[in-house]
């Protein structure tokens, strides 16, 4: 009976986290420690490692292939595939940045040295939605 | 761009008029500037279609998207009013934003 329940627990831990994860995606302490998920995942893992030694149900088999198989594509994805190697920036503090002009959604030319002396300026690259 | 949602809510009113937050981005202009509207954004988006911007500022990230092609290394970075960069952040896993608190905090110090 315990490795039914260990079975629970365990593919509740793997939705909880997908669900937490995807609902709290803006949340930067959420977003910033994707290493939490991964954490996730090798919990639910363990706990089905433990009811599939207690209980060798065909039940505790499946959600320990299913949270061995996120846990290993999660790290997969958090420790390679999103990792970007580091740029050789020409961006120093303390130094300025070179000038550019460049249009913006409206056709008008948005250049930087038009709020030299006037504004702070918070400069945002970035891609897609993530 | 889900961090420039959560700049933009981070921001007060009074802030909105006294700094400026210019997106740079290789997608097309039609694509931002839908996507600021739904997200009631009121930034400058600009389209640096050809990475050209990107690549002089040396953020490229060669091969980085999704089928191959070069895109933007996630940055953020905070400009006085003279222009000289007081903060810089450069994601190194393109899960991480930074904090908008964090990059409202280096505003707030200027």
């Amino acid at each position: 009976m315990r490795s039914a329940w260990l079975t629970i627990l365990s593919v509740l831990v793997c939705a909880a986290t997908i669900a937490a994860y995807a609902l709290l995606l803006r949340v930067p302490a959420v977003r910033n420690h994707p290493e939490g998920y991964v954490a996730a995942f090798a919990l639910a893992a363990t706990v089905a490692g433990l009811a599939a030694a207690l209980g060798r149900r065909w039940y505790a088999w499946t959600a320990l292939a299913l949270s061995v198989a996120l846990l290993l594509s999660g790290a997969m994805f958090n420790f390679v595939l999103a990792r970007i190697p580091e740029p050789h920036t020409t961006l120093r503090v303390g130094e300025r940045t070179p000038d550019f002009s460049l249009p913006d959604a409206g056709g008008q030319t948005v250049s930087l040295a038009e709020y030299r002396g006037k504004k702070p300026v918070v400069l945002v690259f970035y891609r897609g939605y993530w | 761009m889900a961090e420039l949602q959560g700049l933009g809510a981070a921001l007060s009113e009074a802030e909105k008029t006294g700094v400026e937050i210019v997106a740079v981005s290789p997608d097309p202009n039609a694509r931002s500037h839908e996507m600021a509207q739904r997200l009631h954004l009121s930034y400058r988006f600009v389209a640096d279609t050809d990475l050209a911007v990107t690549r002089r500022y040396g953020l490229v990230h060669a091969r980085g998207g999704a089928h191959g092609e070069d895109v933007p290394t996630p940055t953020t970075v905070v400009l006085d009013r003279d222009g000289v960069v007081r903060w810089l952040w450069i994601s190194t896993n393109f899960q991480l934003r930074p904090d908008p608190n964090e990059v409202l905090g280096a505003v707030r110090a200027l």
